[in-house]
């Protein structure tokens, strides 16, 4: 309909478009911020540096493989395949590894190859075969899955001494882990903002008609975005390891889920095409933050689960997207 | 007013505007009842605003309905479809995975006390509807394996089964063969027998003149005459619809055509089935004319790589491609400024720098990395240029107006300097003054060498800025005219007829 549309720009005004762009950001962050404050008073154990690195060093885990859920999130794609991916890393990893350190370099190669062999995969079965992404990463997911607990159903293989320490080595008080996930952040953030990869994940999230008339790639960009989705969840199995020593076919158990948690508690549109890392990062640290509290204040698991879902759900429905 | 007992429907003094904007001013429309009533105007006229308050999917700002003497403010849907309105919109309103039964009772299927649907008694009435109007189809068959115009025979018997009164059919002929049209109008007349009252609306005149009773021409918004057809000639009912002076100015051509920049030969695609053939020379605007549904947006698809081509080809600056992809018509030199520029053309929720450079970013990067500063003198360069009016470049592109919006798809498409433009409505929902402004780029555009193909419904753009005439009708391209051969009335002729009087070019 020609008459449709306002000849008027409709502008709205500074303070109003400030917070409908950041609402969630504010949400986020605010929710770190009171949590942190009620547990500071309530617990004379939470505000120390020891437990505070402790928490962004338990970050880490969950940091590296939200990042690449973020980047499939925003280009409209899903990736469920990480967990299994983290699962069958550290298995591999550990077992590569032998506890020699000459087999470092070998088991940390062949599990980033892996990651992403498994990357390529999701990311042709849902170009080329057109599987819906939930479908693709879902099978994949169940694949490894059974790759992994056909090798094993017990602790297996050991890290390199060397390899181990690097959960424990500090520069100052700060944990090397957390270093390197504050260098995977900028990393991801400059990518996504300043590069021509980054823009074209925005805008095949944002209307993949519009980016394939806009002459994108769009198929490789998409397959782009799954093997590194897959190889920083390769890298997650790896960080495990530094920390069990040992490959555990458990670990990584659910780690889709929390990482697609951490992406939309960080205001990122299941839909695609907004939102970014900074609000993964909250959403990873309010996760965190929500574990260590009620950990600090000696609640039971059970509950834990319970009053995480409630802080997801109510932290989401403050913000809730609107789309048309 | 007073309401008439053999009119079935009285729209009276209806307006509604959108955003400022007049849609419709005051505008009255009056059905006899049992007659079939056609409904005929440009696109954008307001037919479409009309029919959705009619059906309860818009409200009037002001006006009344008076529908079988009942006096109504506004309807809300569910009312409308109670009191006895169906609507047959061009896109059906059907569930393909159920059968015609489930989907003529969707919504309302009889059930029992403990609330088990009573799939019997939904089949024997739908069968009754069936039979009612001569229908070879079975309650039981699965719509998604009807054609489409058993599709529409479901969306009538579904109106049926509501007891529809009156009966809307939104270009009912768009999407149908010869000998289904026969067959629908064969529908209609047995359903006037039997008291419903029909509101046709269509393009094509021919068919107006087949099967109306009565007929009212809508434009820019207004009535301009409601009158029986038999009264009217159809040279008069083609002049009511234009009838407008040329009130935009357009600026003229100052350049003589150069070369053939693009040739395209026989292009075919799925949806564009007879083959087509084209050729734009360098500094010239190429106009493409024709109803909505014609396949000048396919032409467009085609050429650009959007749609996978069947057969043909295109040779751009002297190079044969087949364009697989719009990424290889880009690199060949095409650019496509698309009729919707909210779902086809822009990214509504990111920023306006997003949306300009990001079909240049690969000039814009130095080592992957995008050049903050190369891509700021884009944007101020663009903004320059087109004259676009923003806060700032990070202001999301759905905060800015419809001609706003249509720049920056302009400038987006400017940044890959282009040889060919094919713009598909380039001022559709924009202002008259930013319409002028377009105009304007385009001229300078071909002054430089760009050639343009323009596909336009308006045909007062497509006589004020093409240097060429393309007709379609039907799919095909039907006539090529030079700018002084083409008057409204010819072009109408051939968009609604596949034909001219005088054949002058084929």
């Amino acid at each position: 309909m020609t008459s449709a549309a306002s000849p008027v720009d409709r502008k709205p005004s500074r303070t109003r478009l400030f917070l409908r762009r950041n609402a969630s950001l504010l949400v986020v962050y605010g929710l770190i911020i009171l949590l942190g404050a009620y547990t500071t008073l309530s617990s004379p154990t939470f505000l120390t540096d020891r437990n505070i690195f402790n928490i962004l060093r338990q970050g880490t885990f969950l940091g590296t493989v939200a990042i690449g859920e973020t980047f499939v999130i925003l280009s409209g794609g899903i990736d469920l395949s990480v967990g299994s991916i983290i699962k069958l890393s550290v298995l591999m990893s550990g077992i590569l590894m032998d506890g020699k350190p000459g087999n470092i370099a070998l088991a940390v190669i062949a599990t980033l190859a892996m990651g992403l062999a498994v990357g390529l995969v999701n990311g042709l079965l849902i170009t080329r075969l057109r599987i819906a992404p939930f479908i693709a990463t879902l099978g994949t997911y169940s694949v490894l899955r059974g790759i992994a607990y056909t090798i094993t159903t017990t602790p297996k293989g050991k890290a390199a001494p060397a390899f181990l320490r690097l959960y424990d080595i500090k520069i100052g008080p700060v944990p090397l882990l957390v270093i390197f996930l504050a260098l995977l952040l900028i990393v991801g953030i400059f990518i996504l903002r300043r590069t021509t990869f980054g823009r074209h994940i925005y805008a095949i999230g944002g209307s993949e008609q519009v980016a394939r008339l806009s002459g994108i790639r769009v198929d490789r960009v998409k397959i782009g975005v799954y093997v590194l989705c897959s190889m920083l969840a390769a890298l997650t199995g790896l960080l495990y390891l530094t920390r069990a020593g040992i490959g555990d076919p458990v670990t990584g158990e659910g780690a889709e889920l929390q990482a697609i948690t951490a992406v939309i508690l960080g205001g990122t549109s299941l839909f695609g095409g907004v939102g970014g890392l900074i609000g993964t990062l909250g959403g990873v640290l309010l996760i965190g933050l929500t574990n260590n509290i009620l950990v600090v204040l000696n609640v039971t698991q059970y509950y834990q689960d319970l009053i995480e879902g409630l802080v997801i759900v109510g932290a989401v429905a403050l913000y809730k997207q609107k789309r048309k | 007013m007073s309401s008439d007992s053999s009119n079935i429907l009285e729209m009276q003094h209806i307006s509604k505007s959108f955003a400022g904007v007049h849609a419709l001013r005051d505008v009255s429309f009056t059905c006899r009842r049992a007659k079939v009533h056609a409904l005929v105007g440009e696109n954008g006229a307001g037919k479409s605003t009309l029919i959705k308050i009619l059906a309860g999917a818009y409200q009037a700002d002001s006006g009344e309905i008076i529908f079988k003497g009942q006096r109504y403010t506004s309807f809300s849907a569910r009312q409308a479809i109670a009191v006895g309105i169906g609507i047959i919109y061009q896109e059906f309103n059907l569930v393909p995975y159920m059968t015609v039964a489930e989907n003529i009772f969707l919504g309302r299927e009889p059930h029992n006390r403990v609330g088990i649907v009573d799939t019997r008694r939904m089949i024997e009435e739908t069968d009754a509807v069936i039979k009612r109007l001569g229908l070879s189809l079975s309650g039981n068959e699965q719509v998604n394996n009807l054609t489409v115009a058993g599709q529409q025979m479901v969306e009538i018997a579904k109106a049926l089964a509501t007891r529809a009164d009156l009966i809307v059919m939104d270009e009912p002929s768009a999407i149908l063969a010869g000998h289904e049209l026969e067959n629908l109008f064969a529908i209609i007349r047995s359903l006037i027998e039997a008291g419903v009252t029909i509101v046709y609306i269509s393009h094509r005149l021919n068919e107006v003149f087949e099967i109306a009773d009565d007929v009212t021409v809508l434009k820019d918004g207004q009535v301009v005459s409601t009158q029986a057809i038999a009264e009217l000639s159809r040279a008069r009912l083609i002049q009511m619809m234009v009838g407008r002076p040329l009130s935009e100015v357009f600026p003229p051509n100052t350049r003589a055509r150069g070369s053939a920049v693009l040739t395209a030969e026989g292009i075919s695609t799925e949806s564009l089935p007879h083959p087509a053939s084209l050729t734009l020379y360098e500094g010239e605007i190429l106009g493409i004319s024709g109803m909505v549904g014609a396949g000048r947006t396919e032409v467009a698809r085609a050429l650009f790589g959007a749609d996978r081509l069947r057969s043909g080809r295109i040779t751009i600056k002297g190079a044969t491609i087949m364009p697989r992809s719009p990424q290889q018509a880009m690199k060949a030199g095409l650019a496509l400024v698309p009729e919707d520029r909210k779902s086809q053309g822009l990214f509504l929720e990111q920023s306006i720098r997003n949306n300009i450079t990001l079909t240049s970013l690969q000039r814009l990067t130095r080592l992957f990395v995008i050049q903050r500063k190369r891509e700021t003198e884009s944007i101020e360069r663009a903004q320059h240029d087109l004259g676009i009016s923003m806060a700032s470049p990070a202001l999301e592109v759905q905060y800015l107006s419809g001609g706003n919006q249509q720049k920056v798809v302009l400038a987006k498409w400017l940044e890959t300097s282009p040889a060919v433009i094919i713009m598909d409505e380039p001022t559709r929902g924009v202002d008259v003054g930013t319409k002028f402004e377009i105009y304007q780029i385009m001229r300078r555009l071909t002054e430089r060498g760009v050639a343009i193909l323009m596909i336009s419904s308006e045909l007062p753009e497509i006589l004020g800025m093409s240097d060429r005439i393309l007709v379609m009708h039907s799919g095909q391209i039907v006539a090529e005219l030079v700018r002084h051969q083409a008057t409204e009335e010819r072009i109408i002729e051939l968009a609604t007829t596949g034909e001219s009087p005088e054949q002058t070019t084929a």
